[in-house]
């Protein structure tokens, strides 16, 4: 029997990407681009949608072709609904609509969340972890409940990707490949440690003041050699991971769950990993994380989640295949969940 | 002229692609139409198909409004177009 297969856009930040997968989770193409803005600045939604704009159609092109694959071969075609960007979502969203017409394809409209978590679950093998989504614009820590992923802890202001890609443009380092691998490296360099402020209030995050704080820190503390930029970095992603750590190991006690599964782009970083590692093996668990391939924003986790939420009946009509900034990740009704747990419940053997 | 009713909608454009096919002219209508406009009460846009042309017309209570509006659509109304003749050719047979 043929497997099932769907095309996944994803473009809800500075990232456009396209990718072919089948139904089992194999990834035939991921391609994608990223937008890289000078050293300094951030990327805004006009810019960025522009870059989309410019490189979405070769993108669908490279990803059928690498798959080796033509349009009829494609089951469905997913799009990132949201959250995100207005004007890049609505990137994805317009060549999804037209394909669609011209391939006479069903559209699956697609948390960006959710996402991230299947994409997760599939590449590691992690059954039924605590989820850490970090990203740039994303902090959550969630857990699937009764079908729903449930958010058990989140930031209160910016996400942590934001806070540590907004430090890089005080320090002004390259955005390219991402500043937040750049803090990363230069964070390995660090040696003194600069207290920060320390801000979780029961089970959710903020940072936004610790920003602030460094911000204003910075400049005075480097003018006068108190510290190095590689200090700062590494007081940085010190003080945010720890923060993390502490959210997540309460979210692992209060559901019972022993396994953590990092995703998102922040979910790269090694030292963040390595912390979360620490924590889950003294409470006997197992942390799962992906490299960047699958942690950063990707084409190939639209089309997998997509496409789970098709095989169980999920389609989205042309006329209702909005795009918005707004899509909390319990909004979705994760239905290809509930057949796996009724599955485990009843599979007696299995 | 004391009956003149002032419309609010002070500006207006029309835009007019000419597909040459009721087909892709409706393909591109279809799929512009999902997005509403973001401000209604400050821009209004109405989309029609006919002989193969897809012809709209947008009114604003502003030059700033009509400009952002009419701009965004046009970056979004050549993304349709161009995917069409990237992918409606060949591909699909």
């Amino acid at each position: 029997m043929k497997k099932m297969m769907a095309l996944g856009f994803e473009g809800s930040a500075n990232k456009i990407g396209i990718g072919v997968v089948t139904l089992d989770g194999d990834i035939l193409s991921n391609p994608r681009h990223t937008y890289i803005t000078p050293p300094g600045q951030g990327f805004l939604p006009r810019e960025t949608a522009q870059h989309h704009l410019q490189h979405v159609l070769p993108l669908v092109k490279e990803a059928l072709k690498t798959a080796q694959v033509t349009p009829d071969d494609i089951d469905c075609l997913c799009y990132t609904k949201g959250p995100g960007m207005g004007a890049p979502l609505q990137v994805s969203a317009i060549v999804i609509r037209i394909l669609s017409q011209l391939w006479k394809k069903p559209i699956v409209a697609v948390n960006h969340c959710v996402a991230h978590i299947e994409m997760g679950r599939i590449v590691t093998g992690a059954d039924d972890p605590v989820v850490l989504y970090v990203s740039g614009g994303n902090t959550q820590v969630i857990a699937y409940s009764e079908g729903r992923y449930r958010i058990f802890g989140e930031t209160i202001d910016i996400a942590i990707g934001n806070c540590l890609d907004r430090f890089a443009r005080v320090l002004t380092l390259s955005n390219d490949p991402s500043p937040g691998y750049n803090i990363e490296q230069l964070a390995k360099k660090g040696e003194k440690f600069i207290d920060l402020p320390y801000v979780v209030k029961g089970m959710d995050v903020s940072f936004s003041g610790i920003l602030s704080f460094i911000e204003a820190t910075a400049e005075e503390k480097l003018k006068n050699n108190e510290c190095t930029p590689a200090d700062l970095c590494y007081s940085l992603q010190e003080t945010l991971f720890a923060m993390l750590v502490e959210i997540t190991e309460r979210a692992m006690a209060h559901c019972d769950k022993n396994d953590i599964l990092i995703v998102g782009g922040v979910g790269c970083n090694e030292r963040l990993q390595e912390m979360m590692r620490v924590m889950c093996s003294e409470r006997g668990g197992k942390l799962y994380a992906t490299d960047d391939r699958y942690c950063i924003d990707n084409g190939a986790m639209i089309a997998y989640t997509g496409l789970l939420a098709y095989a169980h009946g999920t389609s989205t009509p042309l006329e209702e295949s909005t795009f918005t900034q707004r899509f909390r990740t319990d909004e979705v009704h994760a239905i290809w969940r509930e057949k796996e747990e009724s599955k485990k419940a009843n599979g007696t053997a299995e | 002229m004391a009956a003149q009713a002032k419309t609010p909608w002070e500006f207006s454009c029309d835009l007019e692609v000419d597909f040459e096919s009721d087909e892709k002219a409706s393909m591109v209508y279809a799929a512009l139409a999902v997005d509403k406009e973001l401000q209604p009460d400050k821009v209004k846009r109405n989309m029609s198909v006919s002989d193969g042309k897809l012809t709209v017309r947008f009114e604003a209570v502003e030059a700033r409004f009509l400009r952002a509006s009419f701009s965004s659509f046009v970056d979004v109304l050549t993304l349709a177009t161009k995917t069409i003749e990237e992918f409606g050719g060949g591909m699909a047979l």
